[in-house]
């Protein structure tokens, strides 16, 4: 399900249902970007498994809708603290102990959980892809020009809410303040009292509790199969770098950008280049502008 | 001489036991395995060159053996040429795209540098799998068998020895690295880029050098492995899976050393071959397991074992030499 | 053998270094001290090609090297030290030492000689074959020297290499300095241990806010009321006095 493919033989006006397509599209990526830019920014870690964990989202969500007929949208609340728990045992498990390693021990232990964790998938449900199709899913909405189905909009406000959430937290909260001063300056924090461990522990855990949720959202969307997060991967560290590592309101605005470039991409293309326009926006991110549209210069010289 | 025999006493014994085998040994089954061995230990010494000696970490290697897959496989089906023209232009196309590769690693750093070997690939998978016109799409291409020489049509047997002439090959060029102004060079542009350009090392254009190099020995045995197993597929020669591989090999055996990515590969290889086997009746997505296994196996041996099997035996036989002084 | 004529660097709002010129004849060790954030560093990356200035010129051996890379200016002759000392940690102290020889070797074993005897001029013999990131501060400041000797430099910038030596650890590297100096090494000293400093440097520059403010010899320096009030302090002049 292309959520950049109109519904529908009616009418639609272009430019609108490309421009409510980047939105709704936007909207999702955000939820997924903005807990990896808190890893990223806080713990200084890329994650390579990130995709892994929308993946894990969305067989969830599928073998709950296939064995208990259970919606998505009820699976959603389930599914936060769950991927909390998950990012908590993971943190303990592989991420502690590589926080202060090299950047090829980082990169090799999460390309190791990747990996592993796909290959997990793999195994225990075989590489069919299949589908998650709520009621939802099919009913259309139409507006202004423009048709959609309800799952995408739907998917589009929870992210937004979830998104919207995290940053009151982050700027609001003591917990979020600790967060972001150990986002700058790892040592003052230490300094201060603050339990780095601990931050890096909530940190993580936040970041997969909303990949998860994405990607039970996002299961009506797209194919379930074990290999599903590697699209997501690609396009979520473009929005990373895009609105610069750590920066939240980056996330969502990068977001919009790369879902702009995929809608337009693939309406002029075709979907299946759509790899490929990602790769060339992250070169000329990387090649041109290191620190992202908000970042600050110099700040993509990584962990230093 | 006898010194040097001495030094390299462990690749001595891994590549003459390689090459007795054949002589007593005639199951195919069996030579095959030896066979991926050397090839697998051959393309991570290739990765090595990047990874291990120049610092560089790809996990995208798989795009230039694919291209050397691919160049074999269509110089036969489309353009009815030898494979080894088929090994040339994918040596030419991969100097290409290893100097752009080269070229990002000087402008991004390390785990950005390694997403980006990871986009490239997919880029080319991509490519690959949708060009129907060209590659025939994602159905693959089979590579036509004809027996000879110049066709690369070998023998089980002919073919551990080719094997194993392109493993010991690149174990020398890895060995002449640690041993030559270039590797010394290079081995200070790992450690430390800034000290290195201010001992006069022009650091940018020796990363430059290393990716490349390393990119056309992989297309080499991309050509290779295409022609012995006789099937090019686009979800498999491009994939990351399969770049991953190259790196634990080397990351097993001990990244950076000459002998560590044979040695990773003959514990790596081994133990797939072994898990394919009892398996093989199990279930068919017994496939992954031994993925899974691999990947816990990184994991852990990035954290607790750095040096790897290498540096396993360097710590043993120092800790005998210390118990003998 | 090294003109700098009115360099400039800014970095965004700040100006980290501005127009500074001076001029370092052969055989010369010319010190130059100022409080942290004067510029010193930067003016080290200035000369040696990690930046390029923004203005001004410099001038090595009457050959404009402005705006050159790093290595091209290594090979040139002029090395660097750097203050946060970069060993290369995983290979031994020869190795390291080793891969500076190589900037002016063709060959591994000619390069090796050149090492094992800089080895020996700085003292680090014994340690040979010790990894560098075994080694403690001391010792790696003094491998950070030996690798930069290695490289056959006719100019030697030294960024602060006495800082968090002992008195023991302290004189040993002064007199390594002079050494290098008496042998005909013209060298370029940042440092902050002053007691050092007046030993060693024939003539002083100092740098506050990234201007040159004062030069002379270190007696003049020392009785220079600005360099006085800006970083001595009145306790220094009394106690060498």
């Amino acid at each position: 399900m292309d959520p950049a493919r109109p519904l529908g033989p009616a009418q639609i006006d272009v430019f609108a249902q490309l421009g409510v397509s980047t939105v709704l599209l936007g909207g999702i990526y955000a939820l997924i970007a903005v807990g990896l830019t808190l890893i990223f920014g806080i713990m200084r870690v890329v994650n390579f498994a990130h995709g892994e964990f929308l993946m894990l989202g969305m067989y969830l969500a599928f073998w709950a809708f296939t064995l208990l007929s259970l919606d998505p949208w009820f699976v959603l609340f389930v599914s936060i603290p769950l991927f909390f728990g998950i990012g908590v045992v993971t943190y303990l498990l592989v991420m502690k102990g590589v926080i202060h390693a090299s950047h090829n021990v980082q990169i090799f232990t999460t390309v190791g959980l990747s990996t592993a964790l796909q290959n997990l998938a793999l195994v225990l449900w075989s590489g069919d892809f299949h589908t998650v199709r709520p009621w939802h899913a099919a009913t259309p909405i139409r507006l202004a020009g423009t048709a959609f189905n309800l799952s995408q909009v739907v998917a589009f406000l929870i992210a937004i809410g979830l998104t919207v959430l995290l940053v009151l937290f982050m700027r609001w909260t003591h917990t979020g303040r600790v967060m972001r001063a150990t986002a700058q300056d790892r040592d003052a924090a230490i300094l201060m009292g603050i339990d780095t461990d601990r931050v890096y522990r909530l940190t993580f855990a936040i970041g997969i509790a909303a990949v998860g949720a994405a990607g039970v959202l996002v299961s009506p969307l797209y194919a379930v199969y074990p290999t599903a997060g590697l699209q997501f991967v690609l396009l979520s560290y473009v929005v990373v770098v895009l609105g610069g590592l750590g920066n939240m309101m980056g996330a969502l605005i990068g977001s919009l950008i790369v879902a702009a470039v995929e809608v337009a991409g693939s309406y002029y293309f075709g979907t299946a280049w759509k790899e490929i326009f990602y790769f060339v926006l992250f070169i000329a991110v990387l090649v041109f502008r290191p620190a992202g549209l908000f970042g600050q210069r110099g700040a993509e010289n990584l962990g230093v | 001489m006898v010194r040097a025999v001495g030094r390299h006493r462990g690749a001595l014994l891994v590549f003459g036991v390689a090459a007795l085998v054949p002589v007593f040994v005639r199951d195919a089954y069996f030579l095959d395995s030896l066979v991926l061995i050397l090839l697998w230990g051959a393309l991570s010494a290739a990765w090595n060159v990047a990874g291990g000696y120049a610092g560089q970490v790809s996990i995208g290697h798989a795009a230039f053996f694919g291209i050397g897959a691919y160049s074999a496989a269509l110089m036969g089906t489309r353009f009815h040429q030898s494979p080894w023209l088929g090994m040339l232009v994918g040596v030419a196309l991969s100097l290409v795209a290893g100097a752009a590769i080269g070229y990002l690693s000087n402008r991004l750093r390390g785990p950005y540098f390694a997403l980006s070997t990871i986009a490239f690939s997919q880029v080319l998978l991509i490519v690959a799998s949708r060009w129907r016109a060209f590659t025939s799409g994602s159905e693959g291409i089979p590579v036509p068998f004809r027996p000879g020489f110049a066709t690369l049509g070998l023998s089980h047997v002919a073919w551990v020895y080719m094997a194993l002439a392109v493993a010991v090959l690149y174990w020398a060029i890895q060995v002449w690295l640690e041993h030559s102004r270039f590797g010394y060079r290079l081995a200070g542009v790992r450690e430390d880029e800034d000290a290195a350009q201010a001992l006069g090392i022009p650091a940018r254009r020796l990363k430059v050098i290393a990716v490349t190099a390393s990119a056309a020995l992989t297309s080499v045995c991309g050509t290779l492995w295409a022609q012995y197993v006789g099937f090019v597929d686009p979800f498999y020669v491009f994939s990351v899976d399969l770049s991953v591989r190259f790196a634990l090999n080397a990351i097993i055996g001990g990244m950076g050393t000459a002998l560590g990515p044979f040695l990773g590969s003959i514990l790596i290889t081994s133990l797939e071959t072994y898990l394919r086997a009892t398996l093989s009746g199990v279930k068919s997505g017994f496939t992954g397991i031994y993925l899974i296994v691999y990947g816990v196996v990184l994991i852990l041996v990035v954290r607790f074992f750095p040096d790897g099997l290498a540096g396993l035996a360097d710590r043993l036989r120092a800790r005998r030499a210390r118990a003998q002084a | 053998m090294l003109t700098l004529e009115r360099v400039t660097k800014r970095f965004g709002g700040l100006t980290a270094v501005r127009e500074v010129s001076l001029e370092v004849r052969t055989g010369d060790l010319l010190g130059i001290i100022g409080p942290n954030g004067a510029g010193k560093t930067t003016l080290f990356h200035l000369i040696s090609g990690y930046y390029a200035p923004d203005e001004g010129r410099v001038v090595f051996d009457g050959q404009d090297i402005t705006g050159q890379p790093a290595h091209a200016i290594s090979r040139l002759g002029l090395t660097r030290t750097f203050q946060i000392v970069k060993p290369f940690g995983n290979l031994s102290v020869l190795d390291n030492v080793m891969i500076g020889a190589l900037t002016r070797r063709a060959s591994t074993r000619e390069a090796r000689g050149d090492a094992e005897r800089v080895i020996d001029l700085c003292g680090l013999g014994p340690h040979a074959t010790a990894r560098a990131r075994a080694l403690p501060l001391a010792l790696r400041k003094r491998l950070e020297v030996a690798r930069a000797l290695a490289t056959q430099p006719r100019l030697l910038l030294l960024d602060e290499v006495m800082a968090g030596l002992n008195p023991t650890e302290l004189a040993a590297m002064v007199d390594l300095v002079r050494r290098l100096h008496g042998e005909g090494l013209t060298l370029i000293v940042i440092e902050h241990v002053m007691a050092a400093m007046m030993r060693l440097a024939q003539r002083i520059v100092m740098l506050h806010h990234g201007e040159k403010i004062a030069e002379g010899t270190p007696r003049e320096i020392t009785s220079d009321r600005r360099v006085i009030d800006a970083y001595l302090g009145e306790e220094f002049v009394l106690a060498e006095a």
